[in-house]
């Protein structure tokens, strides 16, 4: 099997995956369309040192890196130092005045997806790749290069602020 | 806060967001670049192996070959370099860009009536985000050829065309000269170079669009 034909068969599948959490980064169809294609050719570029690690965290670890460095380029605001919305994090902490389950219910698609977009990249990145790619906290922190601690926290604090987040728009609707 | 506190919190987004798959136009167009890619990666395996077949039997016929091939990429190299020199010399003034400005295909083509010995293939992409902008005469190669212009974003594209040597197509292929992007491909008769300081992805993407018209 020629190095290409390894390539396709053990990395390509993963496509979806490397757009889905590209297009969750960038927020934008055209944007992760380019970020994917670049990392892809990044990948095969590196794909030698792959050997003996799984696919899907380290195609990612490229995407990611990929993402970064043209949010760097193009998006610099969108990489928000987390420190400040940690202190939010714990401010907002207290119960929810609405119950739980309402906002289940009431939570649809839409919502959540605009809540998660507007969600700063640090939390936005392990939410998606735990709660929408079903990553384990070692792949996770492997793709992001942050200890399995710091992602369990920005889990957590992420689904604070994602909860927050959607139930001020349920609010504001209502 | 311990998450497992709020068991209701963690499905919210696993359940209700979107999970985005790729498109299937990217699917096709990353084979397409992997494919050019693989090739040019695998090249200077080919030469060294090239050279040492040469070398140990001294069979003229490959040395033939290997020179051919040579020669061949020298020929592109000297291509590539012509045409990178034209885009920087059409955009050092703006009135040598464009003989014919116009956004519209349908003005465009007919400017080239008369003044080619072929007709230039004239598209506007502008909804995938590549814009028509014009089009003017320009000397490659040692001939007139078609020069179209379009707009990426802040980016100006310079696509030349000409009656290709020999028959048969082939796929867009990136080559990278000091700082800027050519892709090349053939189709239907005709040779297309396209430069520009855009990625080499929008790049390949668009050649990839207009080889598909």
């Amino acid at each position: 099997m020629t190095r290409l034909a390894r390539f396709e068969s053990g990395v390509l599948p993963h496509l979806d995956a490397a757009y889905n959490l590209a297009r969750w980064l960038t927020r934008n169809d055209h944007d992760a369309e380019d970020v994917v294609q670049e990392a892809f050719m990044r990948a095969l570029r590196y794909f030698d040192g792959m050997k003996g690690t799984d696919a899907r965290p380290w195609l990612l670890g490229i995407v990611r890196n990929t993402c970064y460095t043209w949010l760097e380029k193009n998006r610099p605001a969108d990489l928000v130092p987390l420190d400040d919305f940690e202190a939010l994090a714990a401010e907002t902490a207290s119960p929810a005045a609405t119950p739980e389950v309402i906002l289940l219910q009431s939570a649809n698609r839409k919502l959540v997806n605009q809540a998660l977009e507007e969600l700063p990249v640090g939390y936005r990145e392990v939410i998606v790749m735990r709660e929408i790619e079903d990553m384990s906290y070692k792949e996770i922190a492997s793709v992001a290069g942050i200890p399995i601690g710091t992602v369990m926290s920005r889990l957590s604090r992420g689904r604070e602020l994602l909860k927050v987040e959607i139930e001020n728009r349920l609010r504001r609707a209502s | 806060m311990n998450p497992k506190n709020s068991p209701a919190n963690e499905p919210i987004v696993a359940r209700d967001a979107t999970y985005h798959r790729a498109p299937d136009e990217l699917r096709a167009r990353i084979r397409s670049s992997l494919a050019a890619e693989a090739r040019k990666q695998v090249r200077p395996m080919f030469w060294k192996w090239g050279g040492m077949a040469a070398a140990v039997a001294a069979a003229s016929v490959l040395s033939w070959n290997v020179a051919m091939l040579q020669a061949k990429g020298g020929e592109e190299e000297r291509l590539a370099r012509e045409i990178a020199s034209a885009h920087v010399r059409s955009l050092m003034a703006e009135n040598h860009l464009s003989d014919v400005a116009s956004t519209d295909q349908h003005t465009v083509k007919p400017w080239f009536q008369g003044k080619l010995d072929f007709a230039p293939v004239v598209t506007d992409l502008a909804a995938s985000g590549f814009a028509l902008a014009g089009g003017r005469l320009d000397y490659i190669n040692g001939r007139p050829v078609a020069a179209l212009v379009y707009r990426h974003r802040l980016h100006v594209m310079n696509l030349f065309q000409w009656p290709a040597a020999g028959s048969g197509d082939s796929a867009p292929e990136l080559v990278t000269r000091h700082g800027y992007s050519l892709v090349r491909w053939k189709r239907a008769g005709i040779e297309y170079w396209v430069v520009s300081d855009a990625s080499s992805p929008e790049l390949l993407k668009f050649a990839q669009l207009y080889a598909s018209i």
